[in-house]
This record gives C-alpha cells, structure tokens and sequence, in this order.
C-alpha cells in the first residue's frame, strides 16, 4: 500500500531523520519527527519547519485571470494589491464549500492558489469548467515542480536568511531569493504564530530545507500543524467543513464578499437572509475526556451535533475541538456533553480561536 | 532490552507479578514508542473485574486512541494515580513510575499464555522489521 502514496520532494529527509510517516491525503508525510508535543511547544516559543508540498500551488495567469478568480473565489481576488494575500472559499453553486484557499497577488495579471491537499482533480475540473475556454485564462498546477516549506514561530524573524523577507506585512507575498534560491515567499502559516510559508524549485528543495534545519529550526511534522492549527480556531477543509456545509454555518461568513457576482453568491445570499439552523464553535472540555472528529455532542440526552476536530490542546494544557451544533446552543458557555466511549462528558461551546499570539 | 520477570501481550501490555499473586499491568515500551505522546489514560476504577485479552481502559496520544487489553484475569487492586495525573509517565518510563493498575490474579495459571521479555524482544524485533521494509 505504501507503494501508492505520493511523496513531496522532501520525503527523503523526513525517513533520514527517521519520522513517524503516515498518510494523509494520499500524501506519505512525517506525523512526527520527535513528539508532537515537542514540536508544538518549539513553534510556539521558537520556530519551527514544515514541510506542505501536499498543498496544491496553481497559478492563475493571463489578462482575465482577476476576473476570473472573482467570479469563482468567495472574496475578490482583483482588489488585492500586488504582492498581498488573501483566504478565500471555492463554494459550489449552492454554497457548499468544495475548499478554503490563500490567493496571493503575485503580480499584475499572475496570481498563486494555494489549496488543500484533497480532492486536487475535481478543483482543478472546477476552475476548468468555469474558466472555459478563454485564452486569457492560463490555469497552471505547478505542484509537482515545485517544494514548499512553512516556517512558522515567534524567532522566525532571527532567522539568517529571513531577515531580509521580515518587512513583509502579515499575508504579504514576494518573489525573491533566500541565499541562491529563486522562492516565492508568503507571511502566511497555519500556526496562529508569525511565519513564512515558501514556494521554490523542486531542485531547491533539500537546500531549502536544509538552510533552515542548518539554524537549528526544528522539524515538525502533520501532528503539530493540526495541534497548533486548532489551537488557533484554523479550520481543516474535508473535517471542519465540506460541500454539504456552507461558510455561514461555518462561522466564516467573513470569507464571503457579497460584491461582484461570484459562483454560488444567490445561493450564499439566501441562506444569510434565512440564516443559519447550526453553526460551528470550538468546544472546551470540561470533564474528563478527549473528544475526535466524529464524536456526538448531546444536550439533555438528545443528539444535537458532532465534533469535527478534537484533541489536547498542549498551550493551554486542556482538551478542546470544534463541532457543529443547533444554532440555539451555539452561544459561548452553553453547556454540552460529548459522548466519548459511550459515556457524555461534560463541555462547553467556547470561543474558537482558543490561542492568540500576543495574548 | 525488556525487563526481566515481565510477561508481554501481543498487544505490547506487561503484566510484572508480585508475590500474593497480584501483578502490575502496563504499557510496553513499543506501545509508548508507536502511540507517541501520551496525554489521557482511562482505567478501570479499583474494584473492577477484568478479563485476560479484554478490554482494560483505554490510552490516547495526542494523534490517537488506542484500546488496553488485561494480560491477566482478575480484581483491580490499585490505579496508579500519579500516571493518571502525569501521563507521559507512560512515555518516559514504561516499565517503572508508568504502570498503570495492580490486579489480583484470579486464574494465575493464565500468565502462561504470554511471552516472557526474550520471546517478546524477538516479537518486537520482527514487528520492527517488518515496518522498514
């Protein structure tokens, strides 16, 4: 079975150093390297490196490639300067979520997509469709070609060959070199720390690696990127949300720009003015116990929701997740009970963004 | 190198006997190695009848859940609270401060169907084996 996972150009490395290896997405990567608490905790009060070549790079180029993103993307690609970045949601027609996506101005008429590591053909068949056959649309997914690492921490900005991408605003992006190499740099992550992620030639991609683990950055594998992540009430597309949730019951409404008229916006428009029967919350656990994805959530007996993401939350030393539950208990300090092993342990809806740097 | 006098499931569980046929139950060091960090134990309350290759409690890493089976039959006797506080007990010292419960054997005989710690290093060995092809 092994055989038939794909592997990002830095899997290598990640059996030299001997990491955990597991599957994800299809992808054989590094679960983790030493201790997921370890490297949780390094991200949180130094810096640490990911390797996210799982992630799909597409760059959407020509003279109506603005036009176009605005018309699929739930946020208007055209009004990002060049050089800014932006999260944005691919929703079907009837506003389901098929993705959440960064979309970085590259340049005037060039933008990057950066997107989940699943389902990459239906999305790519998606802008397809709607991209037709205008010749001013250049859809390009240059995945395979290229490496792309996170770099994410509190000292990432100490880092030799960082200081000179550190005048970046938060979510802006840069062509450039970090030493010899050509690399696309963006100050995104998926950490809730400050932090880079970096697109390069696969040719770089050891050397990119390297030039960081060379400084002592520690590697952290797909365990701490979804301890920190959730931590930091990032979401996880295909977990937290998919096409049969809709960005309003996922609490990202933020993420829908009603300007312009984009795929799936009459039907978005629709359910704003309905609104919403469930929402998604984070959820705080109170009684003993570690509610997963896919857990119940009772009130009084009754079935109300499930949990989409759960686990130890080692900043705050205390279990939390995220789940969907009826509007009416969605209200921070509702109490909640999670069934785990057959058994409701007590939780409450909590704030989703659990952690904030700085705070 | 296991520990000598320990009994080991197939599903990496060690069962240390003490004189008045009683035993300490644990996790063995592969277990803690493939689970990763520990941070929740359930275990039986004192009192509880377990069964030998029945569900004892219950272990969660940060990545995952994993069952515990009894290597033996019989009465808990004692919960290691120190564990239950301080799960990465388990990670640290598997075979020591990271026990889990003392039971009280009731079919002592039973300790027999388990391997001791040089056929369960040949098990682990192959297991490991296994895994880097």
């Amino acid at each position: 079975m092994t055989e038939q996972l794909k592997k990002t150009p830095l899997n290598k490395i990640h059996h030299e150093l001997k990491a955990r290896m597991m599957d994800f997405a299809g992808w054989e990567l590094p679960v983790w390297y030493t201790s997921i608490l370890e490297e949780h905790r390094t991200v949180r009060s130094a810096a640490g490196t990911f390797d996210v070549s799982d992630m799909g790079r597409v760059w959407v180029t020509g003279k109506n490639a603005g036009a176009f993103l605005d018309r699929v993307l739930t946020r208007r690609a055209q009004t990002l300067d060049v050089g800014a970045s932006k999260l944005c949601m691919l929703c079907l027609e009837d506003g389901g979520i098929l993705d959440d996506l960064w979309a970085y101005r590259v340049g005037a008429d060039r933008y990057l997509i950066v997107w989940n590591a699943s389902h990459i053909e239906e999305k790519m068949a998606w802008l397809r469709r709607w991209a037709g056959p205008d010749r001013d649309i250049v859809i390009r997914d240059k995945s395979a070609a290229t490496v792309m690492v996170a770099v994410q921490g509190p000292a990432v900005c100490q880092l030799q060959n960082l200081k000179g991408v550190c005048h970046l605003a938060r979510f802006g992006n840069a062509e450039t070199r970090i030493g010899d190499m050509e690399v696309l740099v963006a100050r995104t992550g998926y950490t809730g720390e400050d932090g880079f992620e970096i697109i390069s030639d696969v040719a770089n991609a050891r050397k990119l690696w390297e030039s960081f683990t060379g400084q002592g950055v520690k590697p952290c594998g797909l365990g701490a990127r979804d301890t920190l992540r959730m931590e930091a009430g990032m979401m996880l597309c295909g977990q937290d949300m998919d096409k049969s949730t809709n960005p309003f019951e996922a609490d990202l409404g933020w993420l829908v720009e009603m300007d312009g008229d984009f795929i799936g916006k009459s039907a978005l428009l629709e359910i704003k003015h309905r609104g919403i029967k469930r929402k998604h919350v984070g959820i705080r656990m109170t009684g003993q116990g570690i509610a997963r994805s896919g857990y119940k959530i009772v009130k009084s007996g009754k079935e109300v929701g499930w949990v989409t993401s759960g686990g130890y939350a080692p900043t705050l030393n205390a279990n939390i997740g995220f789940g969907y539950v009826p509007i009416e208990l969605a209200a921070i300090g509702t109490k909640i009970d999670v069934i785990i092993r057959d058994k409701p342990v007590a939780a409450e809806v909590a704030r989703r963004q659990f952690y904030k740097r700085g705070a | 190198m296991t520990p000598k006098d320990y009994k080991f499931t197939s599903e990496h569980e060690w069962i240390h006997p003490e004189s008045g046929n009683r035993g300490k139950v644990g996790l063995a060091d592969y277990a803690q190695t493939q689970l990763g960090d520990i941070v929740f134990l359930d275990l039986p309350a004192a009192g509880t009848q377990v069964t030998q290759g029945k569900k004892l409690g219950e272990v969660e890493s940060v990545k995952a859940v994993s069952d515990i089976f009894a290597p033996a039959s019989g009465k808990v006797l004692e919960v290691n609270q120190s564990v239950v506080d301080e799960p990465k007990l388990v990670n640290e010292d598997p075979y020591g401060a990271g026990w889990l419960v003392r039971v009280e054997l009731s079919k002592p005989a039973e300790l027999n169907n388990l391997m001791d710690n040089a056929k369960y290093d040949k098990f682990v060995a192959e297991l490991t084996e296994k895994q880097s092809e």
